[in-house]
């Protein structure tokens, strides 16, 4: 049986497009090409990555206090979060590219002026392919990841989808 | 096809960025966090003479932008001395190993002579392994939860 990307649905092998929703199957049914790493990409969830859990302050959270958070806790990027929702990130880069030499000016601003807003997430319910794809065309480092109604579960790095892939590829031989 | 093949027989020059800034350890630390935001490269390699000395990442930015930081020293003093390298024609696989045991995002890549050529990264490196089943990841609907109200034709 393969399973459906879309819905989750087992559709018969071969078949052109899913039987529950409708979705084309036929770049799936590539039968003895696909090994096991594309069927694992394409079936385990995003969850099995273990996201782990973001720093996260409020919108209001000055720059000098994000900043020493993550200088002392050597994190990369926290989340600003309001009301458990993921509302902007903001990380090493950010602070390269909008902070740069005038950090310590800047500190008593809110982090919310210098973060990126809106970042894309993912539901934890959601295939590996899609993080996968998010973060190689989008070229991020961290991908939120949040539950049905928007709320902030975890955060998955670039690194754990590496680790995920170099497994599955070692013991595919 | 076998990918575990690929990675123990590509060598890094194929995942390698080679549009690499460079800097002298005399460099101030000002100077060099103002030429990586001009050129948005999250690191830099620092170099003595035509050798690679060391590297400064964001992450050691990170801790000259609190208040008080100096930012009028050499690059020289506050960067990540003799990192850990890559040689040229070691394989994608020697990457991936050497970045799951130490941590790192990135490698600098030096010829035999030391002197420094690029850099690999993590995200290079799985650019380079979508490449190996671009089909899944690629052809994918723009969202995961992604259904159609009703059946094609329906």
């Amino acid at each position: 049986m393969i399973d459906c990307p879309f819905c989750g649905a087992e559709n018969i092998p071969g078949i052109d497009d899913c039987e529950e929703c409708g979705q084309p199957l036929s770049h799936i049914n590539t039968g003895t090409h696909a090994n096991n790493i594309e069927r694992s990409l394409i079936k385990d969830r995003v969850a099995a990555l273990a996201p782990k859990q973001p720093c996260t302050v409020s919108p209001d959270a000055t720059v000098g206090q994000v900043l020493h958070e993550m200088a002392t806790n050597r994190i990369g990027c926290v989340m600003i979060v309001d009301g458990g929702k993921p509302v902007g990130i903001f990380s090493e880069r950010d602070a390269l590219l909008k902070l740069n030499t005038e950090a310590a000016s800047l500190s008593d601003h809110p982090i919310s002026e210098f973060m990126t807003a809106n970042p894309e997430t993912l539901q934890d319910s959601a295939k590996i392919a899609f993080a996968v794809q998010r973060m190689d065309l989008g070229g991020y480092r961290h991908l939120p990841i949040v539950s049905s109604d928007d709320q902030l579960q975890g955060i998955i790095s670039v690194r754990a989808i590496l680790n995920y892939l170099t497994a599955r590829m070692t013991s595919a031989s | 096809m076998d990918v575990h093949l690929t990675l123990d027989t590509d060598t890094v020059e194929q995942v390698a960025t080679f549009e690499q800034l460079c800097v002298d350890v005399g460099t101030t630390v000002r100077e060099t966090l103002h030429a990586m935001k001009e050129k948005r490269r999250g690191a830099v390699l620092v170099c003595e003479g035509e050798k690679l000395a060391g590297i400064f990442t964001e992450r050691d930015a990170l801790k000259l932008m609190e208040p008080g930081a100096n930012l009028d020293q050499a690059v020289g003093q506050v960067m990540t001395a003799n990192p850990e390298t890559i040689a040229d024609s070691e394989t994608v696989g020697d990457a991936i190993k050497k970045m799951s045991r130490g941590g790192y995002r990135r490698l600098p890549m030096v010829d035999p002579d030391g002197r420094p050529k690029g850099f690999v990264t993590v995200s290079s490196i799985l650019h380079y392994l979508v490449g190996h089943f671009p089909a899944v990841v690629y052809n994918l609907p723009p969202n995961p939860h992604h259904s159609t109200q009703t059946r094609e034709g329906a």
